[in-house]
């Protein structure tokens, strides 16, 4: 979606809700259903549950819609609501989670099996994320998420740039602790890349 | 639909170390989650939920400017009673000090002194409740409900 274009929509929207005209939230809920949603399961991992949390946010966002200052883009205010709404729910409510020493590693994958095995290893990571600490886990699930930049994660977070790098680095050496060995994974891939010469992207 | 976030890749000849090699395939997990679809049913719910939160009526702010006025009022009467009662147990406590042979002496002259004070507080309270009740009229009254 063109960035502009979204801020544009959304700064329409807002302007007619804040007129009285209920039905344009409609507009802003359809533009931002998707992040928010996807941005709940990487908190909790549990798709319902995660649908849950996005509504409490549209509706938190509705509520206090006339707080938005303008200041900053309509996204990075509804972000940062989100993110609040998720971290009090996910405080009263915890998300089962195994310790991070816990967390299964997967074995070496055989080669008919390499892409079902990547697979389980790649959501045994992702998994393990929610096993962080929650100021190593937000950082990443925020810094990984959408398009958000270090500066952008960190403003969600209301944090210091350096604050959140730091936060971020210590989730990575956590991870990289609890999985040794995806070296040999990421050297296969190195191997695929450089075969087909491509760079390794998402 | 986000644009990739490039995850920087190492060339497998160079010495790149072996922490930095699993922190980089660590990032490139991160990054590349699928995404979810919400529901068909997701936008209609929240919909759903804006539409009954306006329907209910905003409460009614409470008329601070008002009410403060009042408050001011009670809290200066209340200051000045509890000042009242401070000095007249205050002077009960000096009487009580004193032998029965004066009280007895001071009994009857005090009499009608204690009654006339005893009007003046009854007088007091009454014109702080018809003043009360005014301005409780009054903020009702402009408040739409009377």
């Amino acid at each position: 979606m063109n960035a502009s274009i979204s801020a544009e929509a959304d700064l329409a929207d807002v302007d007619s809700v804040l007129a009285g005209d209920v039905r344009a939230f409609e507009g802003i809920v359809r533009r931002w259903q998707g992040p928010l949603v996807n941005m709940a399961w990487r908190y909790c991992r549990d798709r319902g549950r995660a649908e849950e949390m996005a509504q409490e946010a549209f509706i938190r966002a509705w509520r206090g819609l006339s707080h938005w200052r303008r200041e900053s883009s309509f996204s990075t205010w509804l972000f940062a609501l989100a993110a609040n709404v998720y971290r009090s729910e996910l405080k009263r409510f915890p998300t089962e989670t195994l310790p991070l020493d816990a967390a299964p590693e997967p074995g070496g994958a055989a080669t008919q099996q390499r892409t079902l095995e990547t697979q389980r290893q790649n959501e045994a990571l992702r998994r393990a994320v929610l096993a962080l600490p929650l100021r190593y886990r937000e950082p990443v699930v925020l810094y990984y998420f959408q398009e958000m930049d270090l500066a952008a994660a960190a403003h969600t977070m209301g944090l210091p740039e350096g604050t959140m790098k730091a936060r971020l680095s210590r989730a990575r050496a956590l991870l990289r602790q609890r999985f040794p060995h995806l070296e040999g994974e990421f050297a296969q891939v190195e191997c695929f890349a450089l075969k087909t010469g491509k760079e390794v992207t998402n | 639909m986000k644009p990739p976030k490039t995850v920087r890749t190492h060339e497998a000849s160079g010495g790149v170390s072996r922490r930095a090699m699993i922190e980089s395939q660590i990032e490139r997990i991160l990054a590349t989650e699928e995404e979810l679809i919400p529901t068909s049913g997701f936008l209609i719910s929240v919909m759903e939920r804006v539409q009954e939160e306006s329907a209910v009526p905003h409460p009614i702010p409470f008329p601070w400017k008002r009410a403060l006025p009042s408050a001011f009022l009670f809290g200066g009467v209340s200051g000045w009673g509890a000042v009242e009662l401070m000095q007249s147990g205050l002077l009960k406590l000096d009487l009580a000090a004193l032998n029965a042979f004066t009280l007895a002496v001071l009994h009857p002259s005090a009499a009608p002194v204690s009654s006339a004070e005893s009007a003046g507080w009854v007088a007091l309270a009454l014109s702080a409740s018809v003043l009360s009740l005014l301005l409780s009229r009054r903020l009702a009254g402009s408040g739409g409900l009377l």
